[in-house]
């Protein structure tokens, strides 16, 4: 990046976990201000922005009364994204939002509309898609170094998400776990085979007991099966898995198996065993690199890796997935076509 | 006790010859195969008889029990014909290849006193027993789920012909896992969606395949039978389970007792087992349960309800739509 560059002023909307991953990074990123960070709990707002040198409003209107943001960067619980995007819109800037882009296809269709209507950029943080190993393994299966792949299997899941007001806890606020967590696998699946074809599904969100847990059968048009899990149901942790085998080689990827530093550290005479603590570091963390690429597109115009309309289609067949596990039934999400 | 093997077509009757090598009290006296060189080979190697037709070796081989090992399809009329000549039997996975044939199975059986173990080696695997034993003592909790994968390679040779196999690896895969899933929980699956495919070979027969389950007390399952490891891959497959209870979370590798041999004389990186042989426990099982005149851990009904899954799998992908058990 060139000294003349001017700085890109983002502000960032929610001071929750996402809120915070994101605010560090633009903290630390050349050519960007962290000019603000907005929160209804304006003391979690305030030791955060002090955290990061940054300010703190407790609403949007405040923020945009002080200050002339580029980007509103949108990290709150989903039901809200739309309110916020819309806002953002209307005022002239840029968006980045949190995945997943809305629980519904009207909303998620009005918030890309209303983007366009102000000719602003819109972003949605489908991260996996920056994911190093992810990246690699999917530039892998584009290169064809799988030959043709038969099927991909993912895994994503821990322990029941914390959020504000316990917001997850609340299917009809989250979506469920296949709209809030497995579209992640989703989106990236697409990414790597494009369209999907058909979609069933198991859920269990009936018990509303923190202990969601679901299975997604996809079949892509070009024939590739897959199989994703997603759990909220673990005791601890927070884990992902993925293998695409093909008819030329298989890939598989555990995040469990790729740490590089396992430590035990003693708890000082607290008579308590060690806790061990896993750590898998990098110069940037893929949220780092996901909003440095949604700030370059702001700054270029280029196309970004992942369009609104990329976001859309995940929800899409998310929601597919969510009606085949509440009717029991397959869900066909295209005539057939060109099928093998 | 004395065995006979009929038939070598199946690769497993090797490791059961070689774990029958193992077992005090236990000897191979007895090899039918209809393949002569096949046949004549393993009884040279195992030192037992060789019959050329099974029925001579019923009529005139010393034997008190047989391991039925010849092609799927061929099953249903060795068994039924070793029942009524009164010898006990364990019979290779699948089953059968029909619910039909399955039922004549386990009623000859019945009809004639014998034992009819179905091959399920996976059942006596010590870390699968020890998860059993887990889930049993309730530290698990409820469980939730159920994600099970038995993934290899293709086998070649009569499994590809549909004539003699009755199905490809939906049909192979399958039953190890649906077998281990009824035992955990002790219920029956109610209903099942597959997507089937050839996608890893040329094979007339399915190759791949993942399955989403619902058992009939709320259980959520899924497996992958594929044979989608490729040729480097370091061993020959997999049989994992993922287990998820309110109160816990246990992840079991069946073979995950094994070290890495990295061998530049083949080439090739390896998986190098170490852990309790399950064929020989499998045998040491069946032998017991005709000593003590008990139940066999994994009985011919318990190989017909796995069978029927896979049965249901390919149902359920020719008509595109979950299937209902049991089968009509």
């Amino acid at each position: 990046m060139k000294g003349d560059v001017i700085n890109v002023k983002v502000v960032v909307i929610g001071a929750g976990t996402m809120g915070s991953v994101h605010a560090e990074a633009y903290a630390s990123m050349p050519g960007v201000e962290l000019r603000g960070i907005v929160d209804p709990r304006l003391d979690v707002a305030q030791s955060l922005a002090e955290k990061l040198g940054s300010f703190s409003y407790s609403t949007l209107d405040s923020l945009l009364m002080a200050e002339d943001p580029d980007v509103v960067d949108v990290c709150v619980p989903t039901p809200f994204h739309k309110e916020y995007i819309v806002r953002a819109a209307k005022a002239g800037k840029h968006i980045i939002s949190e995945k997943p882009l809305d629980r519904n296809l009207s909303d998620a269709e009005d918030s890309i509309r209303v983007c366009k209507e102000h000719n602003v950029r819109l972003f949605v943080g489908q991260v996996v898609r920056f994911f190093p190993e992810y990246r690699s393994i999917r530039q892998q299966i584009v290169q064809g170094k799988l030959g043709q792949v038969g099927t991909a299997r993912t895994f994503r899941g821990g322990s029941f998400p914390s959020g504000s007001n316990d917001w997850y806890a609340n299917s009809k606020l989250s979506g469920t776990i296949i709209v809030d967590l497995l579209i992640h696998d989703i989106d990236f699946l697409r990414w790597c085979f494009g369209d999907v074809e058909r979609v069933y599904a198991k859920n269990l969100v009936a018990e509303r007991n923190r202990l969601d847990h679901a299975y997604v059968s996809l079949k892509f048009q070009n024939g590739v099966i897959a199989h994703l899990e997603g759990t909220w149901s673990a005791p601890s942790g927070f884990s992902t898995a993925i293998e695409v085998a093909g008819d030329k080689g298989l890939i598989t990827h555990n995040s469990d198996g790729s740490v590089p530093i396992h430590s035990a550290i003693r708890q000082q005479r607290s008579g308590v065993a060690a806790v061990e603590v896993p750590s898998s570091p990098m110069i940037h963390n893929p949220y780092f690199i996901e909003l440095e690429h949604f700030i370059h597109c702001i700054r270029t115009g280029d196309v970004a890796d992942v369009e609104p309309e990329d976001a859309l289609a995940a929800l899409k067949i998310s929601l597919a997935a969510v009606r085949s596990a509440q009717s029991g039934e397959v869900v066909t999400l295209s005539q057939a076509r060109g099928e093998k | 006790m004395k065995f006979a093997i009929f038939s070598f077509a199946h690769m497993h009757a090797y490791s059961y010859a070689q774990a029958l090598q193992h077992i005090h009290d236990a000897q191979l006296t007895v090899v039918a195969d209809s393949h002569e060189e096949r046949g004549e080979a393993a009884a040279r190697k195992f030192g037992a008889t060789y019959y050329k037709d099974y029925q001579d070796a019923l009529q005139y081989g010393d034997f008190d029990a047989v391991i039925v090992c010849s092609e799927n399809v061929h099953h249903a009329e060795m068994v039924v014909a070793a029942a009524e000549a009164h010898k006990h039997i364990l019979c290779e996975k699948p089953l059968a290849t029909t619910i039909a044939d399955a039922n004549a199975m386990i009623t000859a059986c019945e009809k004639n006193d014998v034992k009819l173990q179905t091959a399920f080696p996976i059942r006596f695997s010590t870390p699968l027993q020890y998860v059993k034993k887990q889930i049993d003592s309730g530290s698990l909790g409820r469980i939730l789920a159920l994600t099970g994968t038995n993934r290899g390679q293709n086998p070649g040779g009569w499994f590809n012909d549909m004539q003699l196999s009755g199905g490809g690896a939906v049909l192979d895969h399958t039953v190890h896992v649906i077998d281990i899933m009824r035992w955990y929980i002790g219920s029956e699956i109610a209903e099942v969606y597959a997507e089937v495919d050839r996608r890893f070979s040329d094979s007339p027969v399915d190759d791949c395949g993942l399955l989403v389950m619902e058992f009939c007390n709320g259980v959520i399952a899924s497996h992958d039978p594929s044979w989608s490891r490729p040729k480097t891959f370091p061993t020959w497959g997999d049989v994992t389970l993922r287990v998820t209870g309110t109160d816990g979370i246990t992840l079991v590798n069946a073979f995950g007792q094994h070290y890495t041999q990295y061998d530049d004389e083949l080439n090739m990186v390896r998986q190098v087992p170490w852990g309790d042989n399950p064929d020989l426990e499998m045998i040491n099982g069946f032998i017991a349960c005709i000593t003590n005149n008990s139940s066999p851990l994994a009985s011919g009904t318990d190989g017909m309800r796995a069978m029927e899954v896979a049965l249901a799998a390919y149902e359920s992908a020719r008509i595109r739509r979950p299937v209902s058990l049991p089968l009509s």
